[in-house]
């Protein structure tokens, strides 16, 4: 058995996190133009079934992630994303409006996270 | 005498589909705790590279294309190489109806996403009784 290495400092660690996030952040991007794309047809009475089951994806792996990049409230936003896409068997009005919301917070809260650490964003 | 009394490293796997998560697990656990980590994009990877790696624990991500982790458990008890290692789930399912299903495949333990970095291998010894 391989001996133990030497766990890093704290601050180390929040480092090799920051780069993970960077290196991940077209991930991220990539999952929230799938939302973005899906409340625009949503909007537009457009959204596919494809589209949909696209959208409740992307918003699993958001909610899955999110949080472990400091984005706690991200991870809550985009679980609420997933629970209203995953909803039988039509997204009403009151879930599209909600959809749109939410996912224009995510939206502000990567972007914010772009530009500044997570402590300002949540 | 055992890894937890020499204060050696444990050996682990970790199945998930996603690169984001699968790197920032292995990067967690390498670096916070200083375990062996091999990784697995796939749960047919996952299956072969278990016999070979022969991990003490794997960590299963629940949603994943092709074999899901439920499948893949499956197979992973199916196999006497592997039939033994402790299978901890790691999903971002939080319905309750969802982890019932989960627990009663038999696995060691669920665990949820998002995870902390800085607590993931604090949360997995403390399910397998390492310290």
């Amino acid at each position: 058995m391989k001996e133990r290495m030497d766990p890093i400092a704290q601050p180390a660690m929040a480092q090799a996190i920051e780069a993970m996030w960077v290196k991940f952040l077209p991930l991220m991007e990539e999952r929230l133009a799938i939302l973005e794309a899906a409340e625009t047809a949503l909007s537009s009475g457009l959204l596919t079934i494809e589209q949909r089951v696209a959208a409740n994806t992307a918003a699993h792996k958001l909610a899955g992630v999110l949080g472990t990049f400091g984005l706690t409230k991200g991870t809550i936003l985009a679980r609420e994303v997933e629970i209203l896409y995953s909803a039988e068997p039509e997204l009403d009005p009151a879930a599209a409006r909600e959809i749109k919301k939410i996912t224009a917070q995510l939206r502000e809260m990567i972007d914010c996270r772009k530009a500044a650490s997570h402590n300002d964003c949540v | 005498m055992d890894a937890e009394v020499l204060g050696l490293s444990h050996r682990i796997l970790i199945i998930d589909d996603e690169d984001d998560i699968r790197e920032v697990a292995a990067l967690s656990l390498e670096s916070v705790a200083g375990w062996e980590v091999a990784t697995a994009n796939s749960g047919a990877q996952g299956v072969t590279r278990a016999a070979e790696f022969k991990p003490e624990a794997i960590l299963l991500d629940v949603m994943m294309p092709g074999m899901d982790g439920p499948t893949t458990f499956r197979a992973l008890r199916s196999n006497p190489a592997t039939s033994h290692i402790p299978v901890l789930l790691l999903t971002a399912k939080v319905q309750s109806n969802d982890q019932r299903r989960f627990a009663d495949l038999g696995v060691e333990a669920v665990l949820f996403k998002p995870f902390d970095p800085m607590t993931l291998s604090t949360q997995i010894a403390e399910v397998l009784g390492w310290k």
